[in-house]
């Protein structure tokens, strides 16, 4: 993680292209003025990806439990594809990455393996400041462009996209709590105390990485839960967010004018 | 394109002269009327800035690839992505000619349909063409062709830029299977798929280094609203695709001109984003 080493050599023959001032950025024309407007200038599309094959844990029927094995897969290959994505935009010399996408693709090659991809466009302020976080690294945001814009006018300053994954197995119930719930009203506790725990761990491994960074808060969270292709007691809770930290003083947000659009 | 304080548009005056056209029933040399998949809106701010429709505009281009290319390989797979790029290219030269031909300085809101079949790729493109009223500027040489809406080249220009044509690349990767031996070994590991995860990255880089290429031959500054799709072909799932486009867009000789936005709350209900039934069966 020291600097672009882990690029593939076609990588590095686009991004020197990149650096002398050409750039591609998937943002909408919207998001692209609106990032020219808070400052900064586009530099180029950065990506990075990891096809990555999660190994196998055994589950207990009846017990819930975190599967660390799954855990940490979902983790290290979303690591992988960051980093990459950061060493792009590190060897562009941008501040930071704006509007990151961070998805899995299941694709046909087998049930284990998924495509982890982190998306997102350099940028660079114009004014020569830099904006690199406290690690020195450029940081990542996956915030919109219109989001970037509104943040960066509250002196808020984005220090990078934080997460937090859990995979948590969800015990089946004996027959003896199925049968004694027919008919009934009733809360499923263990249902409900797995689905709780997991979200938890999931939320203050975001917030623990948040800490890291030294951030003030974390905006924009999003708290996916998917099942991949583990059936459907297997769960993956992830939270992401983009950390951020105050820089310099209040900067008053002009009031918004209030609208009722015609159209729907 | 000027971005100054646009001329309201008469469309009363418009409009009559619409109806005067219809009613003679013939097609006089500045004939006005105008074909054009823009929604009202989009028209009307095109001639915000002092531009109108003319015409719907076509380009289709369907192109051979080698027969046999899919099956084996190693590396690069170059027919495919040579046709591809001739198909794209063609056609949007011909939306270009059809465009020059009724008067256009270029098309906007570009519709790209793209297929790639195992003997063929079928490139269409759907767009308007457009000008300036003013006729002072001639036509230039090459009319521009960008995927972007007549609302994004409205807030384009108006902010100094201008869009040049469309940059595209694309790149199809033989990745090589996992020996037996290795696929037994790692199938209980957490392991990263060293041989996928390059050739997409092959893939992806190729394509990505073609459209900047492309974006470059064009004499544009950069691409703006790149799309980029990938994944295993349908029909040959150990070769990786990538596909990239994206407008080609250059500075005008005024420099950039900054929008100021302002805030605003609409006060329309809220959206209900939240659906319980999405819950349900994801996995």
């Amino acid at each position: 993680m020291t600097g672009p080493t882990d690029l593939p050599k076609d990588a590095k023959h686009r991004l020197d292209e990149l650096r002398h001032g050409f750039f591609t950025s998937d943002l909408s024309v919207n998001e692209f003025l609106l990032v020219k407007e808070s400052g900064f200038h586009p530099l180029g599309f950065v990506m990075g990806s990891s096809i990555y094959h999660t190994g196998f844990q055994g589950r207990r029927w009846t017990k819930s439990q975190e599967l660390s094995k799954l855990t940490e897969a979902m983790y290290n290959a979303r690591e992988l594809a960051m980093t990459r994505m950061e060493e792009e935009a590190d060897a562009l010399g941008a501040d930071g990455v704006v509007g990151v996408r961070l998805d899995v693709n299941y694709y046909e090659w087998g049930s284990d393996a998924a495509e982890f991809i982190a998306l997102g466009t350099a940028v660079k302020a114009e004014g020569g400041k830099s904006y690199k976080n406290q690690q020195g690294k450029p940081f990542t945001s996956d915030l919109s462009g219109q989001d970037f814009w509104t943040i960066m006018q509250t002196g808020y300053v984005p220090q990078g996209l934080v997460m937090g994954t859990c995979v948590y197995h969800i015990a089946h119930r004996g027959l003896g709590q199925t049968l004694g719930s027919v008919g009934q009203n009733v809360e499923l506790p263990n249902f409900t105390q797995a689905l709780y725990e997991a979200r938890e761990l999931a939320m203050t491994r975001m917030q623990d990485e948040g800490n890291r960074l030294g951030a003030t808060g974390i905006v924009g969270v999003r708290l996916e839960e998917k099942s991949h292709q583990w059936g459907s007691h297997t769960i993956e809770f992830l939270s992401l967010g983009t950390a951020v930290t105050k820089a310099g003083d209040d900067v008053t947000l002009p009031r918004p004018t209030v609208i009722i659009s015609l159209d729907n | 394109m000027t971005g100054r304080a646009p001329e309201p548009s008469d469309v009363r005056a418009e409009l009559a002269r619409a109806a005067a056209w219809l009613a003679e029933g013939g097609r006089s040399p500045d004939s006005r009327a105008a074909t054009s998949d823009l929604s009202m809106d989009e028209a009307l701010l095109l001639h915000s800035i002092g531009w109108e429709p003319i015409e719907l505009v076509f380009g289709v281009s369907v192109t051979s690839i080698q027969v046999g290319v899919w099956t084996w390989g190693m590396g690069e797979l170059t027919s495919p992505s040579d046709a591809h790029n001739l198909a794209v290219e063609h056609a949007s030269n011909r939306l270009g000619q059809e465009c020059a031909a009724v008067g256009g300085h270029g098309v906007v809101g570009v519709r790209v349909d793209l297929e790639i079949h195992p003997r063929h790729v079928d490139v269409a493109l759907v767009g308007t063409a457009v000008r300036p009223v003013a006729k002072t500027s001639h036509p230039p040489g090459r009319p521009f062709v960008s995927d972007l809406s007549a609302r994004d080249f409205v807030l384009l220009s108006n902010s100094g830029w201008e869009p040049l044509g469309l940059a595209f690349g694309a790149s199809f990767v033989y990745a090589p299977r996992r020996n037996a031996s290795t696929a037994i070994r790692q199938s209980s590991q957490n392991v990263e798929l060293t041989n996928l995860t390059q050739a997409l990255y092959a893939a992806r880089e190729t394509a990505m280094e073609r459209m900047q290429a492309s974006g470059i031959r064009l004499g544009a500054q950069g691409v703006v609203g790149v799309q980029v799709e990938e994944g295993p072909m349908r029909f040959a799932r150990h070769v990786i695709g990538f596909t990239a486009r994206g407008t080609a867009v250059r500075l005008g000789a005024d420099g950039h001109r900054h929008i100021r936005p302002e805030l605003v709350l609409p006060l329309d209900d809220a959206v209900v984003q939240f659906e319980a039934e999405s819950l349900r069966a994801q996995g």
